[in-house]
C-alpha cells in the first residue's frame, strides 16, 4: 500500500536512498567528515607512492610504493573496520524504520539494496570530497618532503590519476565488504526482528550477575600485573604482561556495567552526591551495549600511542644521529696511518669544488682513565677503543673552523674533552691529570657541538675525545687516520659513489691489511635520515592517524546518537528543578568520564613502553627534543590533541542539542 | 495556594498569531484536588505548563502563596520546581537507565538531601505507594501501573506541595487507571497532597474535588462536587462534556 502511494509520488528507490543519505550524513556528519578525512589520507599517501618526483629524491625510495602500499592495506582493514562498525550500528539505529519498509510490503531484498545504495552513495561523496581535500593536503605533505630533503618547495595542484583510482579501489573495497555483511544480514531478518532490534540492546543494559561482578575485581587484578610485567621488562615477562593487560582490557570493559551498580551497592551513600547518579548510571547503561568496542576502542589507542611513539622515537634517533655524523661536507678515515690516500685526493680535487681541508689522526693517549670513569658514572660501557682517543689542538681548531664553530683559545697546560652532550654532566666533575711525553695535563673546558663523534671507532672518538696540545702527541700510537673538508657545494651522490667504489675496490682483506676507507658525506647523511624518515616514519603516522580517527569517531558516534536520550533526560531533570549549573556539569562529567575511560588504559600502557623503546638506541643521541620525556610528552600530545577535536566537536554539538535552550550558555 | 489571574498566552509570528490561552483565572486551594479538562488544542497542557513554570505566559500572572512566578530568577525557578512541584505524565518520563529507587530519589538527590536520607525517605514513599518490592528494578522490567506509581513517589518524596499531573492515566488499562486514581485520591486526602491534574478522561475526572472545563483557551465551565457522589459527579462531568462538544450556547 505504501509502496503504490511511493510509486504515485514518483519516489523511487534512487530518490529515495539519495533522501535518507542526506538525513544520514546530518544524524552522522562526524563518521561523513571522518570518511572524507580518511579518503584524503589515503589519496595524500598513495600520491606520495607514484610520485616520480618524490621517487627521485633519492636512489633508495624505490621502495617507498611497496612500504606505502603496505602501510594502506593496515590502513584500509581499520578504515574498514570503522566502516563496518558504523553501517552496523546506523543499521540498528534504524532497524525499526526498515521494518516498517518491509511492514508496508517492500521485500527484504528491497530494502537491503535501499540501505546499500544510500550508504555506497555517502561513500562516493566521501571519495569526491576526499580526493578534493587530499589534493590540497598532498600539497602540504610535498613541502614536508621537500623540506625533509632540503629542496626548495614550489606550489602546483596537480592530481594523480593512479592515486585516485587506488583511492576509489580502497574506498570500494571497504565500502562493498561492509555494506555486503549488511546485506545479507537484511535479507535474512523478519519484520519483527528488524522493528525490535534495538530491543536487544536494551535486554542487555544492565547485566548485575555475580560471575560480572567477579571478572571485574579479576580483570583490576590482571591489568596490575601486566602493568608490573612490562615495566620489569624482559620477552617472556613482556609477554604475558601483554595477555594481562589485554585480558584486563576487555574483562574491565565487558564487567564494568555491572561493577559500578555492584560499588554503589557497597557504598549506597556515594550513589546520591553530586553528580554521581547521573554520570555514572549512563556511562554503565552504555559500557553495557559497547562493553567490547570499548576494549578495542582502547587497544586501538594503546596501539595508537605506540605506533606515534615509535614514529617520534625513529624521527629523533634518525635526525640526531644524522646531525652528529653530517658535520663535514666530506670525511674519509682509515685504521693506522699508513693507508695511502692519494687516489681519493686526485678525484676530489679534480672533481669536488673544495674551500678547506684538513688530512689529520687520531691518537691513542695509552691510559683508559677517561673512559673507565664514563663506565663507572654512566650507563655506557661500550668503547672499543684501547685507550683514550685524543686530537692534536691545532686539528681540533681547524676542524672546528670547517664545522663553522666559534674558535677556542688554547689552555696551557690543560687538556680539553670535546664530548656529546650527554658526557657533560658526568665529565664536569672528572679533575684527572693526563700524562704525556713526561707532561702532565689538567682537565681543561668541556665542549659539546657535533664533531662526527658517532657510532662508528673512526670517527672523532666514539662520544669523546681529548684535545691535547701538539707537543705532547709527538709519539703517541695513531689509531687512524682522518680528511675532513669544506666544499663550496654539497657532495653529489654520484661523487660519493666513485669514491665508495674506490674504496672497495682498494680494500682486500687478505692482500691490504691496512683496511676499509670510510667515507662520508654531510648530503648523504641527511639524504639518508630523509629517507628513513620518509620510508619509515611517515607510514608510522599514517596508520596512527587512521587509528585515532577511526577510535575517535566511534566514541562519538556512540555519543551523539545519544542526543534524543540525553536531551529528553535534561528536559526531565529541568521540569524536576535540576539548575543550569547542575545540568552543565553533568553533561560535562558524563563526557569526561566516557571519554577518558578507554584513554587512561592506552596511556598506562604505552608510557612505559616508550620511555622504554628511547633507552634502547646508543646513549647521546635521544637528547633535547628527542629525549625519551620529550618524544612521550609529543606523542601524547599529538594524539590528545587529535582526540581532542573529536570531543570538542561532540561536546558542542551535544550541548547545543541537549541542554535545553534557556538554560545554555 | 495558587492563584492564575486573567493569563494569556500567545503563539506565533505577529501575522499568524495563536491564542492557546484567553484571560484564563482561577485559584486553586491548599490540599485541592482541581482537574482541568478539555479537548485536545483547548489549551490545557500549555496552562499546566505555564504554572509548572516550564513556559512563560504572555500577560497575566500566577501567584504561587502571594509571589509572582514571573519575577522569579532562573535559579530560583529551579529551585521553586525542585521544592514546590512535583510532576506525573502520560509517558511517565522515568530515566531508564536509573532503578525505580533511584528515579524516585533523583528528585531528593537534586535537592541536595543527605544520601542516607535520600534511602530512607525513598523507602517510605515507596511503602505507601505499594512498589517497594520493585525499587531495584529498570523502568523497562516493570508494568505502566507501576512506572506511574514510580512518577507519584518521585512527585511526593521531596515534599512537594503541588503534584502536577498531565494526564497520567493516558497510557494506562482501566484496572492500572483506578488504581492510580485512588492512590492520587490518597495523596491528597491523606497526605493532604495539592492536586492540578489535566485529562480529557471523565472518569479520572471524577476523583476530583472541582473540574475545571477549557474550550478554545477560555475557561468554559466549572463543576464542583461537594458531598454527591463520584458516580453522580461523573455523569455530570459527562453531561458537560457533551455540551462541550457542541456549540457554547448550547449550555448558557
Amino acid at each position: 500500500m505504501c509502496w503504490l502511494r511511493w510509486e504515485v509520488m514518483s519516489v523511487t528507490y534512487f530518490k529515495l536512498s539519495l533522501r535518507n543519505a542526506r538525513r544520514q550524513a546530518r544524524d552522522y556528519l562526524i563518521y561523513f567528515v571522518t570518511m572524507v578525512m580518511a579518503s584524503a589520507l589515503i589519496y595524500v599517501f598513495n600520491g606520495l607512492a607514484f610520485s616520480n618526483e618524490v621517487r627521485q629524491l633519492a636512489q633508495g625510495l624505490d621502495s617507498l610504493p611497496l612500504v606505502i602500499v603496505f602501510a594502506s592495506i593496515v590502513v584500509v582493514c581499520i578504515f574498514g573496520w570503522l566502516v563496518s562498525y558504523s553501517t552496523r550500528f546506523m543499521l540498528t539505529r534504524r532497524s525499526r524504520e526498515l521494518g516498517l519498509y518491509i511492514l508496508c510490503g517492500i521485500t527484504n531484498n528491497q530494502v537491503a539494496q535501499l540501505f546499500f545504495l544510500e550508504n555506497l552513495a555517502a561513500g562516493v561523496v566521501s571519495l569526491f570530497f576526499g580526493v578534493a581535500l587530499g589534493g590540497l593536503l598532498y600539497q602540504a605533505l610535498r613541502a614536508v618532503v621537500m623540506s625533509l630533503f632540503g629542496l626548495p618547495y614550489r606550489f602546483a595542484l596537480t592530481l594523480s590519476v593512479p592515486s585516485v583510482l587506488l583511492t576509489a579501489l580502497y574506498l570500494s573495497a571497504i565500502y562493498l565488504y561492509a555494506l555486503q555483511k549488511n546485506r545479507k544480514l537484511i535479507r535474512r531478518m523478519k519484520i519483527y526482528d528488524l522493528i525490535y532490534y534495538e530491543k536487544q540492546n536494551e535486554d542487555a543494559v544492565i547485566q548485575t550477575g555475580k560471575g560480572r561482578r567477579k571478572l571485574f575485581l579479576i580483570s583490576i587484578v590482571s591489568g596490575v600485573i601486566g602493568t608490573c610485567l612490562l615495566m620489569t621488562g624482559g620477552t617472556a615477562a613482556g609477554l604475558i604482561g601483554a595477555e594481562c593487560i589485554i585480558f584486563f582490557l576487555f574483562g574491565f570493559f565487558l564487567s564494568f556495567a555491572s561493577g559500578v551498580p555492584a560499588f554503589f551497592d557497597r557504598h549506597p551513600f556515594r550513589k546520591y552526591q553530586g553528580q554521581n547518579l547521573l554520570v555514572f548510571r549512563t556511562l554503565t547503561a552504555k559500557l553495557a551495549t559497547m562493553g567490547i568496542a570499548m576494549a578495542v576502542i582502547s587497544l586501538i589507542f594503546t596501539a595508537t600511542l605506540l605506533t606515534e611513539g615509535s614514529g617520534f622515537m625513529i624521527n629523533g634517533l634518525t635526525r640526531s644521529r644524522a646531525a652528529d655524523n653530517a658535520c663535514f661536507d666530506l670525511y674519509l678515515s682509515a685504521e693506522g696511518e699508513k693507508k695511502d690516500f692519494t687516489p681519493y685526493l686526485v678525484y676530489i680535487a679534480e672533481n669536488i669544488p673544495v674551500e678547506q681541508s684538513l688530512l689529520y689522526r687520531i691518537f691513542l693517549s695509552g691510559s683508559t682513565q677517561v673512559m673507565d670513569y664514563i663506565c663507572e658514572h654512566t650507563a655506557h660501557d661500550n668503547y672499543e677503543y684501547d685507550s683514550d682517543p685524543v686530537l692534536r689542538f691545532s686539528d681540533y681548531a681547524m676542524l672546528r673552523t670547517m664545522a663553522g664553530y666559534p674558535a677556542v683559545e688554547p689552555e696551557p697546560g690543560k687538556y680539553l674533552i670535546h664530548c656529546k652532550s650527554f658526557l657533560e654532566e658526568p665529565l664536569r666533575s672528572y679533575d684527572g691529570t693526563l700524562s704525556l711525553n713526561g707532561i702532565s695535563l689538567t682537565a681543561g673546558s668541556i665542549h659539546t657541538e657535533h664533531l662526527s663523534q658517532g657510532f662508528y671507532d673512526m670517527t672523532n672518538g666514539r662520544d669523546y675525545i681529548l684535545v691535547i696540545p701538539d707537543e705532547t702527541a709527538d709519539g703517541l700510537e695513531i689509531h687512524h687516520t682522518a680528511y675532513a673538508a669544506k666544499t663550496a657545494e654539497p657532495v653529489t651522490e654520484a661523487q660519493l659513489a666513485v669514491l665508495s667504489d674506490m674504496s672497495d675496490q682498494d680494500y682486500d682483506e687478505e692482500t691490504d691489511p691496512l683496511g676499509y676507507v670510510f667515507v662520508d658525506t654531510r648530503a648523504n647523511e641527511e639524504n639518508m635520515a630523509a629517507m628513513q624518515i620518509l620510508l619509515l616514519v611517515f607510514p608510522l603516522f599514517y596508520i596512527a592517524l587512521a587509528l585515532t580517527m577511526t577510535a575517535a569517531a566511534i566514541l562519538t558516534i556512540q555519543q551523539l546518537s545519544e542526543t534524543d536520550r540525553y536531551r529528553r533526560q535534561f528536559v526531565l531533570l529541568r521540569k524536576l528543578g535540576m539548575d543550569q549549573r547542575d545540568m552543565a556539569r553533568a553533561l560535562r562529567n558524563q563526557f569526561a568520564v566516557y571519554y577518558t575511560m578507554p584513554a587512561v588504559p592506552a596511556v598506562l600502557i604505552s608510557v612505559p613502553f616508550i620511555l622504554k623503546l628511547c633507552y634502547q638506541p646508543e646513549p647521546g643521541v635521544m637528547v633535547g627534543i628527542s629525549s625519551p620525556a620529550a618524544v612521550t610528552a609529543i606523542s601524547l600530545g599529538v594524539f590528545f590533541l587529535i582526540y581532542g577535536i573529536y570531543i570538542l566537536l561532540a561536546y558542542t554539538s551535544l550541548k547545543r542539542n541537549v541542554l535545553p535552550k534557556r538554560f545554555r550558555k | 495556594m495558587l492563584q492564575v489571574q486573567n493569563i494569556e498566552k500567545y503563539y506565533g509570528s505577529r501575522n499568524n498569531v495563536t491564542r492557546a490561552l484567553d484571560r484564563v483565572s482561577f485559584d486553586v486551594a491548599d490540599g485541592e484536588f482541581l482537574v482541568i479538562m478539555g479537548a485536545s488544542g483547548s489549551g490545557k497542557t500549555t496552562l499546566l505548563n505555564c504554572i509548572s513554570t516550564i513556559d512563560t505566559v504572555s500577560a497575566g500572572k500566577i501567584l504561587m502563596d502571594g509571589v509572582n512566578i514571573a519575577d522569579l530568577s532562573e535559579d530560583a525557578l529551579a529551585k521553586f520546581r525542585r521544592e514546590r512541584l512535583g510532576f506525573v505524565f502520560q509517558d511517565f518520563n522515568l530515566l531508564d537507565t536509573l532503578t525505580v529507587e533511584e528515579n524516585i530519589g533523583l528528585a531528593l538527590a537534586l535537592n541536595h538531601t543527605d544520601a542516607k536520607t535520600v534511602q530512607e525517605r525513598v523507602r517510605e514513599a515507596a511503602g505507601k505507594l505499594g512498589i517497594a518490592d520493585i525499587l531495584s528494578k529498570f523502568p523497562y522490567q516493570i508494568s505502566g501501573g507501576q512506572k506511574q506509581r514510580t512518577a507519584c513517589a518521585r512527585a511526593m518524596v521531596a515534599g512537594q506541595s503541588l503534584l502536577l499531573a498531565d494526564e497520567p492515566t493516558g497510557a494506562l488499562d482501566s484496572k492500572a487507571s483506578k488504581n492510580l486514581l485512588e492512590i492520587m485520591s490518597a495523596m491528597n486526602r491523606d497526605m493532604k497532597a495539592t492536586i492540578l491534574m489535566v485529562t480529557h478522561d471523565a472518569y479520572s475526572a471524577s476523583y476530583a474535588d472541582r473540574v475545571l472545563f477549557l474550550k478554545d483557551g477560555r475557561v468554559f465551565n466549572e463543576l464542583l462536587r461537594g458531598d454527591r457522589g463520584r458516580a453522580v459527579f461523573y455523569h455530570e462531568i459527562l453531561d458537560v462534556l457533551a455540551a462541550l462538544g457542541g456549540d457554547v450556547s448550547d449550555v448558557f
